[in-house]
């Protein structure tokens, strides 16, 4: 019976289509679907349908990632110094407050997506050093002194100063990637750090992997929202915490009317004298306001399958830590 | 003057009354959708321009090779006096063909072939040889952004393309000091702030002595030229290729400079 079949197939992509989508204002579409006729709906109708925003343009799916692709590789040079520029350097202490609220302990595996320059990377080593090194004191203090192989391997200097934490830093984007293995080798950021290409959507890793997942100010870019989502619960393993830092909605109106004012008129402004580049940043203030709000986002993950879902609001709302676990 | 404004007011209420997906229009400027004058336009606010215009003054005299942002202010700040350009050229038979056909100086409108086989000392010739000898291309003007009108912007698009036909007039090659004594010679000209601005803020970062040569000797004569000469963008340089260059000159009223600026090839 192909009627019944057809129609479940059709409400199902609506629903489907209408979550994933929340933002999104297509008027026109809602009367291009047929209406009436029990037969199969035509497939190329269903093809129209999986249209979505790119800022506040409507572009299809496809064309989306490409044209995200695009716009990174074209900030990609000049990414952290406009993040400094159009934040005042307060995106620093967001990405430290993401840390101090994962509060990483030495072993810990690391999974940090759409991490193209390897700030929060950067930053779990270097928690993770200090936490090692703190934990190394103690033990001496308490116990006075090492065993011949713990001191012969601290004067070949074999010692893992990490104490097994790994990070894995994955992109989709190979210039954010070039851009920050290169801070990686000024800096001197060597062991427990790894390089992976991969699409948020699809990652390239085998299940339960990881004990944390982090995604700073990536998650608005992916195309399906929802199945990056589904990926980091893959990833994960049981017990392990899903940490998210993003742009979202303001709740002071005094603060979004300066917000709007100053993302819109003073953001492209600066990416064009400084980065030579409006259109990417025109596109970055537009894709935040296209994000889900928080409660909005905090139900998404629980539908992925995270539980204890919490969000935590900086700076009115301005970037809100949304944190789930697998359990 | 009524239909000046209207001039003006018509793309601003064509800009407000565009479907927008926030209530607050003036705040939120989008740089896509059907509002667009002409393909490169990126519609801006006044704040937006007030700001593009510090910036970009700001950021051409921090770092002199940003020429994006000698040409971002021209927009910014221009808006009066390409209106002004725009009616003259109107005025003039030759500017209101070019403002009605007009006609783009690109390496693809170029036929090259042709400008190598007309006689030495043609303009066409002459503005080969200066595209050779300084290794320029006429594809590296910056499309025009910010202007709120496409006759304007096409105006200023000219002015762009018709920069090296002022060095081939001028017999100034393209290093700084010729550059500066081409943008006197176009401040004087076009009255476009920007140029002005960089006259005045060009010779900053000349050595002592380019400094007492240009004063001394190119400034008064570039300015003077420019006060005799009818302005440059009313000609339209692809019907006048097999002109000599010495009759161009003498009818433009544009003597020889008073000395041989030597240049960077």
């Amino acid at each position: 019976m192909a009627a019944p079949r057809s129609w479940g197939l059709w409400s199902f992509c609506c629903r489907g289509w209408s979550r994933v989508l929340p933002g999104c204002r297509l008027p026109g579409l809602r009367s291009s679907w047929p209406r009436g006729p029990l037969g199969a709906r035509p497939l190329s109708q269903e093809k129209r349908a999986t249209e979505t925003h790119f800022g506040f343009e409507t572009v299809s799916e496809e064309e989306k990632r490409g044209k995200v692709y695009q716009v990174f590789e074209s900030v990609a040079k000049k990414y952290d110094m406009m993040n400094d520029m159009m934040s005042l350097g307060i995106h620093r202490i967001w990405k430290d407050l993401l840390l101090w609220k994962m509060r990483p302990f030495p072993g810990t595996q690391l999974l940090d997506v759409a991490g193209g320059t390897g700030d929060i990377a950067f930053r779990f080593l270097n928690y993770v050093q200090a936490q090692h090194q703190r934990k190394e004191k103690r033990q001496l203090r308490a116990q006075q002194n090492l065993s011949w192989e713990e001191i012969a391997k601290k004067y070949q200097n074999e010692e893992d100063s990490l104490g097994g934490s790994h990070v894995m830093v994955c992109d989709i984007n190979k210039e954010m990637l070039k851009i920050g293995k290169q801070k990686a080798r000024a800096q001197g950021y060597k062991a427990g750090l790894a390089w992976v290409l991969g699409d948020a959507e699809e990652l390239p890793f085998d299940d339960d992997k990881f004990d944390v997942y982090t995604i700073a100010f990536g998650i608005r870019n992916v195309t399906h929202i929802d199945r990056a989502l589904q990926e980091a619960h893959r990833v994960l393993k049981p017990g392990g915490r899903f940490l998210c830092l993003e742009f979202s909605q303001v709740n002071n109106p005094l603060v979004s009317r300066l917000y709007d004012v100053y993302s819109f008129q003073v953001i492209p402004v600066l990416g064009e004298v400084i980065a030579g580049d409006w259109k990417s940043y025109q596109y970055l203030v537009e894709s935040i306001r296209q994000f889900p709000s928080q409660e909005e986002f905090k139900e998404m993950i629980e539908d992925a399958g995270f539980q204890k879902v919490t969000y935590e609001n900086l700076t009115s709302g301005i970037v809100a830590i949304h944190s789930g676990f697998k359990l | 003057m009524r239909t000046l404004l209207r001039g003006v007011l018509r793309p601003l209420r064509a800009f407000r009354s565009r479907p927008w997906p926030a209530a607050d229009v003036p705040l939120r400027a989008t740089s896509h959708g059907t509002g667009l004058l002409y393909p490169e336009h990126i519609p801006t606010t006044p704040l937006q321009k007030a700001l593009l215009a510090a910036g970009s003054a700001g950021m051409a005299l921090y770092d002199p090779y940003r020429h994006d942002m000698v040409a971002v202010l021209g927009e910014t700040t221009g808006c009066r006096t390409l209106k002004v350009l725009r009616d003259q050229m109107r005025r003039d038979p030759e500017g209101a063909q070019i403002l009605q056909e007009r006609p783009r100086i690109s390496l693809s409108t170029l036929d090259l072939g042709k400008l190598r086989s007309l006689p030495e000392g043609s303009l066409g010739r002459e503005y080969l040889r200066f595209l050779d000898v300084y290794r320029v291309s006429p594809d590296t003007r910056a499309p025009t952004r910010f202007v709120d009108s496409e006759e304007l912007a096409y105006v200023m698009q000219r002015y762009r393309e018709v920069h090296d036909m002022l060095h081939t007039l001028l017999g100034m090659p393209t290093n700084i000091l010729g550059e500066i004594v081409v943008k006197w010679f176009e401040a004087v000209q076009t009255g476009l702030p920007m140029c002005i601005l960089s006259a005045l803020f060009g010779p900053i970062q000349l050595s002592a002595r380019n400094l007492q040569v240009l004063v001394s000797k190119l400034i008064p004569w570039a300015v003077q030229n420019a006060r005799r000469a009818p302005c440059v963008l009313n000609l339209y340089y692809e019907r006048r290729w097999e002109q000599p260059l010495k009759a161009l000159r003498q009818e433009l009223s544009i003597t020889e400079p008073p000395m041989h600026v030597q240049g960077p090839a």
